[in-house]
């Protein structure tokens, strides 16, 4: 009597678990389909010159600056494969009062120019003045882009009033770069 | 940098436990129950349990989500649908798998039938651990970029993930040192076969608007993956036998620890039971085999800043990042320390065994029904987890007992258990599950455990042995 009371319950267990345990369809394969898409804001370029920069020790004026800088970060293969696209966004507030124009020049390994981004600054006449632009990079300009390892700054004057020690103002970049990548 | 994600995904996907084993907890017909109490009120001749088969238990729980939030085939996009777990888990939702195998165990009463000199119990069996808290801000920082969380320091203590095996050589001994007390310790040596361990990170990704530059771009890395006898399988010249070399491994890992056990069992009535007990008080040192991977450094992101001066970096930014902020391999020996358990309880018993119509019995009195309450706590790499179980036993004869349980913890608030063990002649087998909710549809259910073993067991007496 006793056994059978035990083997019943035994039985009602295992009749519970093999009946009422179910899973819904679940499809692991999905794992495949994970494709990551993150968007990163990233500083770009920033440089702060003085009006008294483009002023020599003779008191002539330096009609130009320039300034190359390595740029490496595309001799990463993986970063290379995995971006998408990459928007430059540059912020000029100028406050010499003089015009300028800054072009900076995207060069490859063996200083061939491949693209230019050019901006007009206006001279400072008393008023606010700041200029923004952005710069998109898809397709085959972002082709160029990765294969830029070097970037030429060029900041030129453009013709005006001479300036001296004495003469105020800045000419201030600040720029970020929004960065599109596809990981998958 | 996929493959990475990918690792920090399934770990996270395949993991969950607490090692709360609330229905064997105190189950004193059950020779295991003193793995969990090695002051557990159980008595015997001697017991030994089959051997791989005396016990198993397995268990697997995660917070804030199921496996059928992530993979259900539904139809809609994987990627949306991680997307929806990441935000709907905070940073200490976490998985755990738990996995226990008993490869022998035994054990013996010391001293003849008439004297008390306590009882022995020993074995061997074989672990494996596995904890991993949610990677939120990382997984944010993969899915969706900075873009919208300027401002937002990315914390890299999120990351934290633990797996190891080891297996356990023990010896416990348990003794009635009053008639209403017994006390009992367990001695444990570790044998570690694999360890990874990397629960000690810190730092920071940060990118808030700043006066001069765009952006102020601070990275601060402090991370450390220590790991111990898995270098041979991940080294590129590896050509050996895995299934083999894992299979020694797993038992007789190199790397070596020692800990300990305590517990009593305490009636201050004769139908009221008070137990508790501490479980694996003890560390693991990883000295043979060991490779720690460190991510170290600070490193505040400028831009590409040309000065007009005529003086250049020659590196470039993403040379210099990489030289500040490295990724290292080092060779330091590390010392880990065991997930400590607690556990507790309270048992008032009523109702004596109508079997037993005959008091000519000396021995105490059999109660059919006990109710009660049990607590248990684990220490884990943050907060210690805590379950509350309220539970009700059943003696139906000498020869079944039926426990159920409530619970509730972290996982979940519908945590029904139920075990049985159940003995013909010196034969004991035992089934314990929990969640049995959760099998309704075991994809959904985020937590579920069960246990289960056979043993044989020669019942104490006090009757001479001829």
């Amino acid at each position: 009597m006793k056994k059978y009371y035990l083997s019943k319950i035994i039985c009602l267990l295992l009749l519970v678990g093999v009946h009422f345990s179910c899973t819904s369809d679940l499809d692991f394969n999905q794992v495949n389909d994970l494709k990551l898409e993150p968007v990163y804001e990233l500083n770009f370029s920033y440089f702060n010159v003085p009006a008294t920069a483009f002023v020599a020790s003779d008191g002539t004026n330096y009609q130009w600056a320039y300034d190359d800088e390595e740029f490496d970060v595309f001799r990463d293969k993986y970063i290379n494969s995995y971006l998408q696209r990459a928007d430059f966004y540059f912020e000029i507030t100028n406050t010499i009062a003089r015009a300028f124009s800054l072009n900076i020049v995207l060069l490859d390994a063996n200083n061939n120019m491949l693209t230019t981004i050019i901006m007009d600054v206006p001279a400072y006449s008393g008023t606010a003045n700041t200029i923004s632009q952005t710069e998109i990079f898809q397709n085959a300009r972002l082709e160029l882009l990765k294969s830029t390892r070097k970037m030429r700054f060029m900041v030129a004057m453009k013709p005006g009033a001479v300036l001296d020690e004495n003469s105020p103002g800045n000419l201030i970049l600040r720029s970020s770069a929004t960065v599109y990548m596809d990981i998958q | 940098m996929r493959k990475g994600f990918l690792f920090l995904l399934l770990v996270v996907v395949a993991n969950c436990f607490s090692q709360n084993k609330q229905v064997l907890y105190n189950m004193t017909s059950v020779p295991q129950s003193l793995m969990l109490n090695p002051g557990a009120d159980f008595k015997y001749k001697f017991y030994f349990g089959v051997p791989l088969l005396s016990g198993t238990s397995f268990k697997v729980g995660s917070t804030g989500f199921s496996m059928y939030d992530l993979f259900a085939n539904d139809g809609v996009d994987f990627n949306q649908k991680l997307r929806k777990v990441v935000y709907a888990t905070n940073r200490d939702d976490h998985g755990a798998l738990n996995e226990q195998i008993e490869i022998f165990n035994g054990g013996v009463k010391l001293g003849d039938w008439l004297e008390d000199k306590g009882y022995l119990s020993f074995g061997l069996y074989q672990e494996f651990d596995f904890w991993s808290y949610m990677p939120k801000d990382l997984a944010i920082l993969a899915l969706d970029g900075n873009r919208n969380y300027i401002g937002k320091s990315f914390d890299l203590s999120d990351l934290s993930v633990k797996a190891e095996t080891v297996s356990v050589l023990h010896i416990g001994y348990h003794k009635n040192i009053a008639d209403n007390l017994i006390i009992g310790a367990r001695g444990k040596i570790y044998f570690s076969g694999f360890n990874a361990t990397s629960t000690h990170n810190s730092g920071y990704i940060l990118t808030r608007n700043a006066n001069t530059t765009m952006y102020e771009q601070i990275v601060n890395s402090n991370l450390t993956l220590n790991t111990s006898g898995i270098s041979k399988y991940i080294d590129e010249d590896y050509n050996g036998d895995v299934a083999t070399d894992v299979r020694k491994q797993l038992l007789f890992g190199s790397d070596m620890g020692l800990g300990f056990d305590l517990g009593f069992t305490y009636y201050p009535k004769k139908n009221t039971q008070i137990t508790a007990s501490i479980l694996d008080v003890g560390f693991v040192s990883h000295s043979k085999d060991v490779e720690n991977f460190t991510y170290k450094g600070y490193y505040k992101y400028e831009g590409i800043n040309p000065g007009f001066t005529g003086s250049d970096d020659p590196d470039g930014v993403y040379g210099d990042f990489q030289d500040a902020v490295k990724l290292d391999t080092l060779y330091n020996k590390y010392t880990t320390w065991r997930p400590i358990k607690l556990n507790a309880s309270y048992k008032y018993s009523y109702g004596i065994s109508s079997e037993e119509d005959c008091n000519c019995y000396a021995g105490e009195k059999k109660y059919k029904n006990s109710v009660g309450a049990q607590f248990f706590m684990m220490s884990t790499p943050r907060t210690p987890i805590t379950a509350l179980t309220g539970f009700y036993q059943r003696n139906v004869s000498d020869k079944l007992q039926l426990k159920a349980t409530y619970t509730l913890d972290s996982y979940s608030y519908t945590n029904i258990g139920l075990g049985m063990s159940a003995t013909l002649g010196k034969f004991n087998l035992y089934f314990m599950g929990d969640n049995l909710l959760g099998y309704q549809d075991v994809s959904k259910a985020k937590s579920l455990s069960f246990q289960f073993g056979f043993n044989f067991i020669f019942a104490d007496s006090n009757e001479p042995p001829y």
